[in-house]
């Protein structure tokens, strides 16, 4: 199993990168439209995205759900660069009579569950473990939030379930960017000994390089037992040097002549 | 015993009841409860693999109902009506408003039927939340069998739900022909006997309320009294030309706030008509007592009802005139 795992990812990977980048390069652009994006977050969250969508994504009983919903020019780019959607998100984003909105909109397809109000995505997803176990199949359900996130008490009040049902199929990834809104999730409201609260909720807990595709492969097989918790460590901004690590590209918009050079310098 | 007629069953446990019976033929269906669904609960004894208590977390259970809803199941999630309708409001609003996700929220304790527990266990405010939210079916069934019909509604629609329920006060329902939708509007009026049109209809809602208007109906026939189940906005809009055939002036007896309650909406849809309203007002219920004292409490009662009527007959009159 192991094996068949690490061959199958090893494949995978450089398809994986080259969605990544383009999937980048879209989310610069949707950062130069006249709204411009959560591109901080978005650039952050879209290696677990990718990964998410090729380990599960294939899978109708399956969920790969993104909680933290403000990163949603990276969940289009994700879906368009798979081909869930056809239409560029990049063209329509934030414009009105476009069902790009700047948080996920479930009329499009790919989103059961319209996130933004952060928490709730992490209970629906949970949901849909519940459903799956229910009915006896293989299906697991992924979903992917943030550290800042984990102050929004109704995060605790799912996990607190999930671990009263045994929900061995929950995977519940957090884009640990460090970021949120008006900062550094440790100056505003520190989350400390994370690894060890998931663990007093009954999870299993993979830390991993939230930027390796072998690290989030491996981490995205449920536990046999235990819900898990994938701690990804990420850097805000990831791929574009002027804005990594920086809180203050939360969200940003910028002029079309930066995101061009900001598109050529990804790696 | 056997030749002793059945008791009746309060909204609550004809709930349990209906949907355990339910849930017999339809795999789908699950029942949720957040720590409030009693001990013995029937669900739970008849089918304790689709019975959820997700314990005392209202919005992550109401969420979750929705993940469930979208794998194809048809969650009935129950609490208290304040904690699902305000404290859990923005997962209402999300996944049963904005998403229209099959899944019906039962909730008890509606109005100030918790009488003693006080007021962070009642909701006056709860249609008016959730009417706001548009898309939702909102049904405030009164008494055991207009409950049971509603839960049977409920499932077979694959519109999302609020029902609003009390404690445990028990009626028997009016009557409604076997083959009639709870969603048609219940008429005891002389028009309907061939009669002329009333000067005053009272529109019941909820348990209480329509009990009210029945005594009144009793004294003085020549008050209509139209009992509304369903209260959403899409419901009130087709009673429209119902009720303007049968009066000109209306007023509606409902345990909720005068704000966001069914006489504000309804006057909305009827600007050439007349529309008050006997509700449960601005106080908040500071006192103990039984659900009726409470009730007494807030002016909302045979007595202050019968005032309210009289003033209206009197001015009426002399508008009249």
């Amino acid at each position: 199993m192991e094996q068949a795992i690490s061959v199958r990812s090893k494949e995978a990977i450089p398809e994986l990168l080259r969605k990544a980048k383009e999937a980048r390069e879209l989310i610069i652009d949707m950062a130069a439209t006249p709204t411009g994006c959560h591109i901080g977050g978005s650039l952050s969250v879209i290696d677990l995205l990718i990964g998410a969508f090729a380990k599960r994504g294939h899978d109708p009983e399956s969920l790969v759900l993104l909680s933290k919903g403000h990163a949603a020019a990276a969940l289009y780019a994700a879906l368009y660069v798979n081909g869930t959607i056809t239409d560029n998100p990049a063209a329509g984003y934030g414009r009105a009579g476009s069902l790009f909105t700047g948080h996920p909109n479930h009329k499009l397809p790919g989103i059961p569950f319209a996130t933004g109000s952060l928490g709730h995505g992490i209970s629906y997803g949970a949901g849909w473990a519940i459903a799956q176990k229910l009915k006896g199949t293989d299906g697991i359900s992924i979903v992917i939030g943030g550290d800042g996130e984990l102050q929004e008490g109704l995060c605790w009040e799912t996990a607190q379930i999930v671990q009263a049902q045994s929900l061995a199929n929950f995977i519940y990834v957090v884009d640990c960017n460090g970021g949120q809104n008006d900062g550094y999730v440790q100056d505003i409201s520190p989350i400390r000994n994370l690894k060890e609260r998931f663990e007093a909720f009954g999870f299993t807990v993979r830390e991993i390089d939230g930027h390796d595709f072998e690290d989030i492969w491996t981490a995205l097989e449920p536990d046999p037992i235990r819900p898990v918790a994938v701690l990804a460590q990420t850097v805000k901004g990831k791929g574009v040097p002027a804005i990594e690590g920086n809180p203050e590209a939360h969200y940003v918009k910028i002029p079309e002549k930066l995101a061009r050079r900001w598109k050529v310098s990804l790696p | 015993m056997e030749g002793e007629p059945a008791m009746t069953l309060s909204g609550r446990d004809a709930y349990k009841d209906e949907l355990s019976k339910l849930a017999y033929g339809d795999e789908r269906i699950l029942c949720m409860e957040a720590d409030l669904g009693g001990k013995n609960h029937p669900f739970q004894k008849q089918h304790p693999e689709r019975f959820y208590n997700v314990g005392i977390a209202e919005l992550a259970g109401i969420d979750i109902a929705a993940g469930l809803a979208e794998a194809g199941y048809v969650p009935f999630f129950s609490t208290f009506a304040a904690f699902a309708a305000l404290r859990a409001s923005e997962s209402i609003k999300l996944a049963m408003g904005y998403m229209g996700k099959n899944m019906k929220v039962v909730a008890a304790y509606g109005g100030v039927s918790g009488g003693w527990f006080g007021t962070t266990h009642h909701a006056l405010e709860d249609i008016a939340v959730i009417q706001s939210f548009q898309n939702i079916r909102i049904a405030c069934p009164h008494g055991e069998e207009e409950t049971r019909r509603v839960i049977r509604e409920a499932a077979a629609s694959p519109e999302p739900y609020y029902i609003r329920l009390s404690r445990n006060d028990a009626f028997d329902s009016l009557y409604r022909p076997a083959e009639a939708s709870c969603r048609e509007l219940l008429l005891q009026s002389r028009a309907d006997e061939g009669g002329t049109r009333s000067r005053l209809c009272l529109i019941s809602v909820g348990e209480q309320a329509t009990e009210l208007c029945k005594t009144i109906v009793e004294e003085n026939p020549s008050i209509a009294h139209a009992h509304l189940c369903y209260v959403d906005i899409d419901s009130l809009k087709s009673y429209r030309t119902m009720l303007t055939s049968i009066a000109d002036r209306f007023l509606v007896v409902e345990e909720h706030r005068a704000t966001g309650g069914t006489a504000s909406y309804l006057a909305l849809l009827l600007p050439q008509h007349e529309i008050h309203s006997h509700s449960c007002g601005e106080q908040w219920p500071i006192y103990g007592g039984s659900h009726s004292e409470v009730l007494d409490d807030l002016g909302f009662g045979l007595e202050p009802l019968r005032e309210q009527i009289s003033q209206l007959e009197e001015a009426g009159v002399a508008h009249d005139l």
